[in-house]
């Protein structure tokens, strides 16, 4: 394969880079993304990722976008209100760069449907908004050995970690199970401030292409706490737990099954 | 004309350059040439700007310190026609007219032209006043009459364009005897006579110069036969002239130089350049003897009242001394500060058109002397001296010299004249009695050193401290520098004190000077055993009270506003070609400093406009171009700054990119910031590089010739002409991706920007640059893959 004259003018910025030249732009052009949920995270994950040239994105949401998404879910506009998010993202991904490849879902992510999808990925990024769905991608992407993303977000406060399946500590080994429902407050309830979605979003794309291209340190084996507030980064260093259910010694979780907790956003998942 | 063999012959070139100088000054004022243009020309003609904005003083220069009576007739005439009615003699001896308008100036200067005077070279980066002692040709001390030969060098460096084109400006001064009234220790040249196996000679030291880093000279020859001091003076200029900063002014001076160089480094490139003239066979100017008169008056039975026979005798006793001549004695005027009003100048020339030499003479303290006046006729001198207005009949107390200071000059942080009138009040009110009478006290209003502080016996240097948040007039107090053949040394600071104790302090002081030292002679070694003593009665003055207890301690003397700072600003001095580049450079930068700041499209692509069109404009001068119009300059820029490979040949779309917008055929050049960013880098570095004869000394970027018919693309080469950076860059960089690790890749390129940042962006990422040649305008860059 080799790049256009419009590609290599597109990418010429980052081609220019040591780290990514000729050679990995190609690779970026030959890579497979899976976004789960085009919300807050999703959003700017998919705009930065499709204009870097990532081959093919694919995106999986059930919802329509909500008037309550907008203020941070930068990918949908006010005319797709009520338009099935999926759609309205590969619209805009497909402006931005005609040389994706958008795949959509408009499936809730569910031990039954996701294994499927998330198996033809070379990397999953994860913009849910839910505990559940976090968890099983963590075992999703456990059992088929996919690299992902994970981060969440909430009023001024943001998180995520990188995950080398069987390599680095996984979300289980840091958190067992998802909370009781009602402890965690859900951004609906809570409210969650707008660029939030955006800086850990970019961050996130940011350990997508590093994953993709092979260069730099992956945020693994660290949990990075950004506190908007204080405007501050931290990071917990935390390994891979030997007891975890999932990835230790003895692991009891051995097939992909539903957490039970409460969506995050009832309205937007009605 | 007043042309004879006792003053200097204005060579033919400054002739010419007068008379055109009525068109320069009609070309700014009907707004054909901009201020700062106009600027660069008139400072080397000697015509500054006063602080009061649109007054204008002329400095005529008097070579060996000799004006003539009808020249001094005539700038006193001119002084009160034109100026405020007071001439002005400056330490370095030339004539000084002031306040005057600049549409004057033409009559001015076509006017002394008729005297055989001119302002050429009073200021600016030019070969200024060549000096000589003031009792030049009858000094008891002196080896020889020096002033044949100070006149005859001015005379053959004046005539050189290249004199008034230097890096600074240039000193050069001549003293008859090791004591150095010419003070020669502290020039950029000084030349010290010295008679050996009978033949008129000089040694010659070089370096000096007083300033913010004030430095004494160095020897660089122990003696050359007299004839030889035009090439001595040629080569020391030659060596300035190529080794001199010229990018900035305040480390411009020859000493820096010399600092720079070291003193044997210094001296060998002196020598090969004396090499040189040798083997160019410099043609020099035959050196005209002077020939003496001593006019008489015919009035010697001129008597005096018994009242004025008193004064008479202290007036003779303080400011007339024997010359070398028996019967001949030279009269001293003294000014103070150097001011003689038009009315007194013009009866002191009526007076030396007839007794003694028939001219007058300037002095470094800002003096006028009358020399060979016969003895009979010192009553005649004394009574029309009496006449005056000016007390130049004072009898003796302590000489004050000092610089504009605060009051007048842009530099000034103290007023320096007030200071100088203060102490005299002081000394005259308290009784002083004492009678050396040579210069004593230098006041200077800054570290700048005009009063030249650094070389007195007393020397004081305004500054300015801080109380309380309160600024405090205060001078920096120097004891011990003397000028001399291999005798010179800087004063030395013992304290710090407020304005106002000063002149306390400075009464003290000579009173323990005068209970210490005999006489003049052993004045410098008294100073300097004195040194503890006076740092203590200095040590007394030091206290500075605060704003309730003393508000007069706020206060300069002259000034009745709190002490402040303000006003203060780059003086004219060194005003030149360089400063002109300087203004154009920052110029461009502030430009795109605004475009960067700016949001709003439309005043971003106009500051982006701007600031191409100043950094175009900036080195056109170098090239003798001053187009005035954006597309003049631009054109005028690709010829003569693009096409000979000065400047990358992107540029030159660059400037294609400024005109559309110009003229409307594109909306938006906001985007070019970074291109104009480049641009203005390899204008300023073109302009640090610039030489003597405002040649640059970097490389164009153009380097060697090489096969006219480039290589046809192939496996192993890439013809990336016409394509933009950074797009060339990539191009190469895939290429070279796709060639094994040690592997060689040529790319062809534009000249310009391509050639100057692909190179560099591959060397960034640890590729190597084998070679890069020209061909035709367009560039061939070797490559070698490294990782």
């Amino acid at each position: 394969m080799s790049l256009t004259e419009q590609q290599i003018e597109r990418y010429s910025r980052q081609i220019i880079l040591k780290e990514v030249g000729g050679p990995g732009q190609e690779k970026l052009l030959a890579s497979k993304v899976l976004i789960v949920g085009a919300g807050g995270l999703g959003s700017p994950a998919a705009l930065y990722l499709a204009a870097a040239g990532v081959g093919t994105l694919g995106i999986i949401d059930y919802d329509n976008v909500d008037l309550t998404n907008l203020q941070r879910q930068v990918i949908h506009n006010t005319s797709d209100v009520g338009r099935e998010k999926v759609a309205s993202a590969a619209e805009k991904i497909k402006a931005i760069n005609p040389d994706v490849t958008v795949q959509t879902y408009r499936e809730r992510a569910a031990a039954a449907n996701i294994r499927e999808i998330i198996k033809k990925h070379d990397f999953v990024l994860d913009g849910t908004d839910n505990f559940p769905s976090k968890f099983l991608i963590n075992d999703v992407c456990y059992f088929e050995k996919v690299p992902f993303s994970h981060a969440g977000i909430l009023r001024f406060d943001g998180q995520m970690i990188t995950v080398l399946p069987g390599q680095t500590a996984c979300y289980r080994c840091v958190f067992d199970k998802p909370p009781p429902a009602g402890l965690v407050p859900s951004c609906s309830q809570a409210g969650v401030l707008g660029p939030l979605a955006g800086v850990i979003g970019c961050l996130q794309a940011t350990e997508v292409l590093k994953y993709l291209l092979g260069v730099g340190e992956l945020l693994t084996d660290r949990l990075l706490i950004f506190d908007g507030l204080g405007l501050q980064f931290r990071e917990v260093k935390v390994t891979r737990n030997p007891d975890c259910r999932l990835c230790g010694q003895e692991p009891s979780i051995t097939e992909l099954a539903d957490e039970e907790q409460a969506a995050c956003d009832l309205k937007a998942s009605q | 004309m007043a042309q004879t063999n006792t003053s200097f012959r204005l060579p033919e070139s400054i002739k010419k350059d007068t008379l055109s100088f009525r068109q320069k000054v009609k070309d700014f004022l009907d707004g054909q040439t901009t201020p700062a243009i106009f600027q660069a020309y008139r400072v080397p003609r000697g015509i500054y700007e006063q602080r009061q904005t649109g007054e204008f003083m002329v400095r005529v220069r008097a070579p060996a310190g000799v004006i003539l009576p009808e020249q001094a007739q005539r700038l006193a005439e001119l002084s009160r026609t034109y100026g405020n009615g007071v001439l002005h003699i400056t330490t370095r001896q030339d004539v000084q007219i002031h306040e005057v308008k600049i549409e004057k100036t033409p009559d001015i200067l076509e006017s002394l032209l008729e005297v055989g005077l001119s302002p050429r070279g009073g200021g600016g980066n030019t070969v200024r006043n060549i000096t000589a002692c003031p009792r030049a040709g009858v000094c008891p001390d002196e080896a020889f009459d020096v002033r044949p030969y100070a006149i005859a060098l001015a005379e053959y460096l004046l005539d050189f364009e290249s004199s008034f084109n230097l890096p600074r400006k240039f000193k050069v001064a001549f003293s008859g005897c090791s004591q150095d009234c010419a003070l020669a220790s502290v020039a950029d040249l000084g030349f010290f006579a010295n008679i050996k196996d009978g033949t008129e000679g000089f040694t010659v030291y070089a370096g000096g110069g007083m300033g913010s880093h004030s430095r004494v000279a160095v020897k660089i020859e122990d003696f050359i036969p007299g004839r030889e001091v035009f090439s001595v003076a040629e080569a020391m200029k030659r060596v300035f002239d190529q080794y001199g900063d010229r990018t900035n002014k305040h480390r411009a001076r020859l000493r820096y130089v010399l600092d720079r160089l070291g003193q044997d480094e210094f001296v060998k490139l002196y020598q090969q350049q004396r090499e040189k003239l040798k083997q160019e066979k410099l043609q020099t100017p035959t050196i005209h003897p002077i020939i003496s008169t001593s006019k008489a008056s015919g009035q010697s039975n001129s008597t005096t009242t018994d009242r004025s026979l008193v004064e008479y005798h202290n007036w003779r006793r303080a400011n007339v001394s024997a010359e070398k001549e028996p019967g001949a004695f030279t009269i001293r005027l003294r000014l103070a500060l150097g001011d003689i009003s038009a009315n007194d100048l013009e009866k002191i020339a009526s007076l030396a058109g007839t007794i003694g030499a028939g001219l007058i003479r300037t002095t470094q303290t800002q003096d006028l002397l009358l020399c060979r006046v016969r003895e009979d006729d010192l009553p005649f001198a004394f009574a029309q001296l009496s006449g005056l207005k000016a007390g130049v009949l004072s009898a003796g107390g302590p000489k004050l010299v000092a610089c504009a200071g605060a009051s007048t000059c842009r530099l000034g942080l103290c007023r320096s004249r007030d200071l100088a009138s203060a102490i005299s009040t002081e000394l005259d009110t308290t009784g002083w009695s004492i009678e050396w009478n040579g210069q004593v006290i230098r006041i200077s209003g800054c570290p700048n050193s005009c009063g030249h502080h650094p070389i007195g016996v007393i020397g004081l240097q305004g500054r300015a401290k801080r109380l309380d948040g309160k600024l405090v007039p205060c001078y920096s107090v120097l004891v011990g520098g003397k000028v001399g053949q291999g005798s010179a040394r800087l004063a030395e600071q013992v304290a710090v004190v407020p304005a106002k104790n000063v002149p306390a302090l400075v009464y003290d002081v000579l009173g323990l000077l005068q209970s210490s030292a005999a006489d003049r002679e052993s004045l410098d070694s008294t100073v300097a055993d004195s040194k503890e003593k006076i740092a203590r009665i200095a040590a007394k003055y030091s206290h500075i009270p605060t704003i309730e207890q003393q508000p007069q301690f706020y206060q300069d003397f002259g000034a009745t506003e709190d002490f402040s700072l303000a006003g203060r600003g780059p003086g004219e001095c060194g005003a030149g070609v360089m400063d002109v580049i300087r203004l154009d450079i920052d110029q461009a930068k502030q430009s795109l400093d605004r475009a960067k700041e700016s949001t709003d499209g439309k005043t971003k692509s106009d500051t982006v406009y701007e600031a191409i069109v100043a950094a175009a404009r900036a080195l056109l001068i170098t090239r003798g171009l001053e187009p005035r119009k954006d597309r003049e300059i631009f054109s005028a820029f690709a010829k003569h700054l693009i096409e000979p490979g000065w400047i990358g040949q992107g540029t030159e779309k660059l400037l294609n990119q400024a005109l559309d917008y110009r003229l409307g055929d594109i909306a938006d050049i906001g985007h070019l910031q970074e291109s104009v960013a480049r641009m203005l880098a390899r204008v300023e570095e073109l302009f640090h590089s610039l030489d003597a004869n405002l040649n640059f000394r970097v490389e164009p970027i153009s380097k060697k010739h090489v096969d006219p018919n480039p290589p046809k693309d192939n496996e192993h080469v890439i013809d990336l002409r016409g394509v933009e950076c950074p797009l060339n860059f990539v191009k190469a960089k895939l290429a070279l991706e796709k060639i094994e690790v040690g592997g060689i890749l040529e790319v062809l390129l534009d000249g310009g920007e391509p050639v100057e940042n692909v190179p560099a962006s591959f060397t960034e990422q640890g590729q190597e640059i084998v070679d890069t040649s020209e061909s035709n305008g367009h560039f061939l860059v070797t490559v070698r893959r490294r990782n």
